[in-house]
């Protein structure tokens, strides 16, 4: 199925179009990060209709916009978006594979202090698995770290 | 845009009345999600959720694709349970944690108010996008 001609065309008014049109995708990519070093290991999981509309292009915006409306929230005075229109207005991203999608949602959805600098330090902050990989039970939750043990050889393999 | 497009300011009901079409608007759900953060924790169905996130035990991180526009003045209706804790349904509670513009935080817990992971988690959003 072709995406319409969405540039322009408010995003919430795209998602209704994917949500009408589009079968949702479970990716069985996760994303393990840590923000902070006193607290657990965190789990990014992306949504199966985000998903879709990731791969479908020409429905989400750049990730750029989001870097940009984080901006304006970071202000001491902020109270309401001004420039919703980026979400809606820049044209819209091509059809992404699922690798792409799930480095695009990083820097979406991911703290940028991560992202930025996951391989800075003593091990990586963060890393891309398979839903297999991780702990089949939720015993010691609040204990799940990112293994010292693990390098970037590793991560490339 | 190739899709179709009506513009009114008015909807009218045959017999029962007319509803500003702001009301539409804006009295509907701009977000919602479905989700399970037991086992491997995912998503069963959504609109407007770009992805989530299993912080630690009974909280998780609901991100929007289509930002709200404010951080703070919007309303998010949550329901569920845990159903490993089907001794006292009454006793358990989900609440916000935190609102932002771009994602909220849902926080479980348990009849004995312990954080707890909960199979059904529902929560819908509302409020002006941005």
């Amino acid at each position: 199925m072709q995406t319409p001609q969405f540039q322009g065309t408010h995003l919430f008014d795209r998602l209704c179009w994917a949500k009408e049109n589009l079968d949702g995708v479970q990716s069985d990519y996760r994303v393990v990060y840590e923000d902070s070093v006193d607290e657990c290991a965190k789990i990014l999981v992306p949504d199966p209709n985000w998903m879709a509309t990731a791969l479908q292009g020409g429905i989400l915006p750049p990730v750029w916009v989001y870097h940009e409306l984080a901006k304006d929230e970071a202000r001491s005075d902020f109270k309401k978006h001004t420039r919703g229109y980026l979400l809606h207005e820049t044209e819209p991203m091509p059809a992404m594979t699922e690798e792409e999608a799930i480095e695009y949602l990083i820097m979406k959805d991911c703290p940028q202090s991560v992202w930025r600098n996951w391989n800075e330090g003593n091990k990586p902050k963060m890393v891309i698995c398979r839903k297999e990989q991780l702990p089949s039970t939720r015993e010691w939750r609040n204990a799940w770290k990112i293994t010292e043990e693990l390098s970037v050889t590793d991560l490339a393999a | 845009m190739a899709l179709g497009k009506i513009k009114a300011d008015t909807l009218e009901h045959s017999t029962a009345g007319t509803v500003d079409t702001q009301y539409v608007v804006k009295g509907s759900a701009k977000s919602w999600i479905n989700f399970n953060a037991t086992g491997t924790i995912a998503t069963r169905d959504s609109f407007n959720v770009s992805g989530i996130v299993d912080e630690k035990t009974g909280i998780t991180t609901v991100s929007f694709t289509n930002n709200m526009q404010t951080n703070a003045n919007y309303a998010t209706m949550m329901g569920g349970h845990d159903i490993a804790d089907s001794e006292d349904f009454n006793s358990q509670h989900i609440f916000v944690n935190r609102f932002t513009s771009s994602n909220y935080i849902v926080q479980n817990c348990n009849s004995a108010s312990a954080a707890a992971d909960w199979e059904l988690n529902n929560a819908a959003n509302f409020g002006d996008l941005a």
